[in-house]
């Protein structure tokens, strides 16, 4: 008996070895039972961290100790403080309904001609990066905002929901979305860690403004491809996407008119605020505070009229002196605390002190008529649930990798990656085909927090490009949230559309959105470059 | 001294451990006495991690608007103020840490709910009960247990910035990590008698 019991043991202790994969199975499973992500992720680590620990895979002190190291860690970390201030200015151009207005402006600029609701949803989808890390919630916006106008104006409903579903998951891959800069943080990890594996002990350093670079191109190119399908549609088959007939009254100036008092501002704040990360100029984190004040200004000048507060002129005064005090600084040295200061600096510290006086007012002024309007809580109160609820996932996968690597997942998929025929092909097109197919059941962050870690010091040490790893990962998932029947997209977009659309139709115009993801999936492979060559060129290789 | 106190913390935690049982007793055995008890701690802990996190979320706005001044006093006047950038990373862990359990209250954490949008409020309701006892009180007691010496550890040498001029309270914050798992634990308190009450309902009608 005590023999049998023995050999028990020893088969039970056998199968430690298996469970690093059995923990990501179950994970899958568990997943789809529906409870929240950040808690089923920590929960089957746990769990499994329990059995190992009954086997003797490994002892308490491999999870107990480093765990609230790892959450210090990612309060700790500079480059994640940039995620709440993207959230913020996202969320405050979409409850001030800049977001809105932008989509319609668009639409009526484009809606002349055939095929230009489409095309203004795209290049709307774009703009709102970011906004948008929960693919869910830009579609949901999205459809709630475009698709009941696309079908009264007689479009086709698959092709209005093809490029609905399309257009909310473009935000992703274009920067400043917050999945890149999740990702690109642990990319720069998984770098690191390759690197003092490779016995390099001065590693150099990805940051998320590389792999902002990296996307940036790839993004755009993105973008041109769907415009030129949306624009071969209404070509071909202008039924599926007719022309809105010209409003009586509203002349094609009025509509530009209309079109230039909405659009400049949220574009031009967009382009600095990428501008001032990709220039390296600025830390994503600063040029992501910019941009939530900058939000901020716009919605204060859009929301003044309604109320009765009149603080209109303040406000244009904020933005003269936020140019005076960009030309001040950029003209004249006005570091304070320096030995010698002459009179025209010192001319020039006492102007910039005046604007900041000046800028520091019209925010305030901003955030009282949004007070006012009742709209500040809802922003702040919004952008406080969607940072605790990405950090809560990232306290999660924290625990997952952990217990991962303590069961030696760690060997397993370096070992099974560098089993694969065809060396670091077969294995980068193995680690996106499970990417792929995980897209099905996992929002983009859960991946990026599970598997990059996994999976990316790995393919690093064989010699991929970090920041052509990153864009075709999330190119990839991208085309996994379009992909009929199970993509993630396409699921909320249901949720949201009208009876009258069949789910049929929807898939339908989902795929030769997939086709073009996967052109762009296959140009990436093909011409890496696409990735490579913008960040080679701002940061040097 | 602190020792004294860190032991009493852990006690008491130890012992809240003792209320996650309620919610299945009442599964159980349905007693109405047990179902008002659940009833007031669930309404006591929404109104902890309710009022916690209204406040807090003010923080928001705040930290972008002491980045922004950051910003400006660095690339125009040429100041570094190292206190005033250590108070972002300290709002940042205040906001996030302590609006979880509000965020799990009011269904803000994402859910890969393929199934579950679809499901019946009863199998909602068994995913919910399960889930809370599976994975987050476990994981609950897990963070205190584990977070409980790292941040005696903080206590014992009052631990500050590693600059000398930046803020000198990382024990604080280091304490928010218990914290951060408490008040989940009273949102899944909250979310299991839920669940419970739809489990088993009743036809008295409470208010």
């Amino acid at each position: 008996m005590a023999e049998f019991i023995d050999s028990l043991i020893i088969c039970w202790c056998a199968c430690a070895g298996w469970l690093d994969i059995a923990m990501i199975v179950t994970l899958c499973v568990l997943l789809l039972a529906g409870y929240p992500a950040a808690f089923s992720l920590a929960g089957t680590a746990l769990l499994y961290g329990l059995l190992g620990l009954s086997m003797g895979a490994f002892d308490v002190t491999f999870f107990s100790e480093p765990y609230p190291i790892r959450i210090f860690g990612i309060i700790n970390n500079q480059v994640l403080i940039a995620v709440p201030l993207f959230v913020l200015m996202g969320v405050v151009l979409e409850k001030s309904r800049i977001a809105e207005e932008l989509l319609d402006n668009m639409a009526k600029l484009f809606g002349s001609m055939n095929g230009g609701l489409g095309i203004s949803v795209t290049i709307v989808g774009a703009l709102l990066a970011a906004s948008t890390g929960i693919v869910g919630a830009t579609v949901v916006t999205m459809g709630l905002l475009s698709l009941p106008t696309m079908l009264r104006r007689g479009y086709s409903p698959a092709f209005a929901s093809g490029s609905i579903a399309a257009a909310g998951t473009l935000g992703q891959i274009i920067p400043p979305s917050i999945v890149l800069i999740l990702l690109g943080d642990q990319i720069s990890n998984a770098w690191q860690k390759a690197q003092l594996q490779q016995g390099v002990y001065a590693p150099e350093t990805v940051s998320v403004g590389d792999l902002f670079a990296g996307a940036l191109l790839p993004g755009l190119m993105l973008v041109g491809f769907y415009l030129t399908y949306q624009i071969m549609v209404a070509l071909l088959n202008p039924k599926a996407a007719p022309a809105i007939p010209q409003e009586t009254g509203a002349t094609y100036s009025h509509i530009l008119i209309a079109a230039l008092k909405t659009l400049p501002a949220p574009l031009l704040l967009i382009v600095a605020v990428l501008g001032s990360i990709l220039g390296g100029i600025a830390t994503p984190t600063e040029a992501a505070a910019v941009g939530a004040a900058g939000a901020i200004l716009i919605a204060g000048f859009r929301v003044c009229p309604k109320t009765d507060w009149k603080g209109r002129p303040l406000l244009i005064a904020g933005t003269l002196a936020t140019a005076v005090l960009l030309l001040l600084s950029i003209t004249l040295d006005l570091r304070v605390g320096r030995q010698q200061v002459n009179g025209l600096e010192t001319l020039g510290i006492f102007l910039a002190t005046l604007c900041c006086i000046l800028i520091a007012l019209s925010l305030a002024s901003s955030l009282f008529a949004l007070l006012r309007e009742k709209m500040l809580a809802p922003v702040v109160e919004k952008t406080t649930t969607v940072t605790t609820m990405v950090f809560t996932i990232l306290i999660g996968a924290a625990l997952f990798s952990l217990v991962f690597r303590g069961l030696g997942g760690d060997e397993t998929v370096a070992h099974a990656l560098s089993n694969i025929p065809g060396g670091v092909t077969g294995a980068v097109i193995a680690v996106m085909l499970v990417m792929f197919v995980l897209g099905f059941f996992l929002d983009f962050i859960e991946i990026t927090l599970v598997v990059v870690p996994l999976v990316a010091p790995a393919l690093l040490l064989m010699g991929v490009d970090p920041v052509w790893l990153g864009v075709m990962m999330a190119v990839n998932l991208q085309t996994s949230f379009l992909t009929p029947p199970f993509g993630f997209a396409l699921f909320y977009l249901r949720g949201v559309a009208p009876d009258s659309v069949r789910t049929a139709q929807i898939y339908k115009g989902a795929l030769p959105f997939v086709l073009i993801q996967i052109i762009a999936l296959a140009a990436l492979a093909l011409f890496p470059q696409l990735a490579t060559w913008l960040p080679d060129l701002l940061y040097g290789s | 001294m602190l020792e004294i106190i860190g032991n009493i913390f852990m006690l008491s935690a130890a012992l809240s451990c003792l209320l996650m049982l309620l919610p299945p007793a009442l599964l159980f055995t349905g007693a109405p006495a047990l179902r008002d008890v659940c009833q007031h701690l669930a309404a006591l802990f929404d109104t902890i991690n309710t009022s916690v996190a209204r406040t807090v979320m003010w923080l928001a706005l705040i930290m972008a608007l002491v980045q922004v001044g950051v910003v400006v006093m660095r690339y125009v006047f040429g100041i570094n103020f190292i206190w005033l950038q250590e108070s972002i990373i300290y709002m940042f862990g205040f906001l996030f840490l302590l609006t979880a359990g509000y965020a799990l209250l009011q269904n803000e954490h994402v859910r890969v709910d393929i199934f579950y949008r679809d499901a019946s409020a009863r199998r909602k309701a068994i995913v919910d009960f399960v889930g809370t006892y599976l994975f987050l009180f476990p994981v609950c007691i897990l963070i205190i247990w584990a977070a409980g010496p790292y941040v005696a550890r903080a206590w014992d040498v009052m631990e500050g910035s590693r600059e000398a001029s930046g803020i000198q309270a990382v024990f604080i914050m280091k304490s928010l990590i218990p914290i951060f798992a408490a008040l989940l634990a009273m949102a899944g308190f909250s979310i299991a008698t839920k669940a419970v009450l739809v489990l088993r309902p009743t036809r008295q009608v409470t208010n």
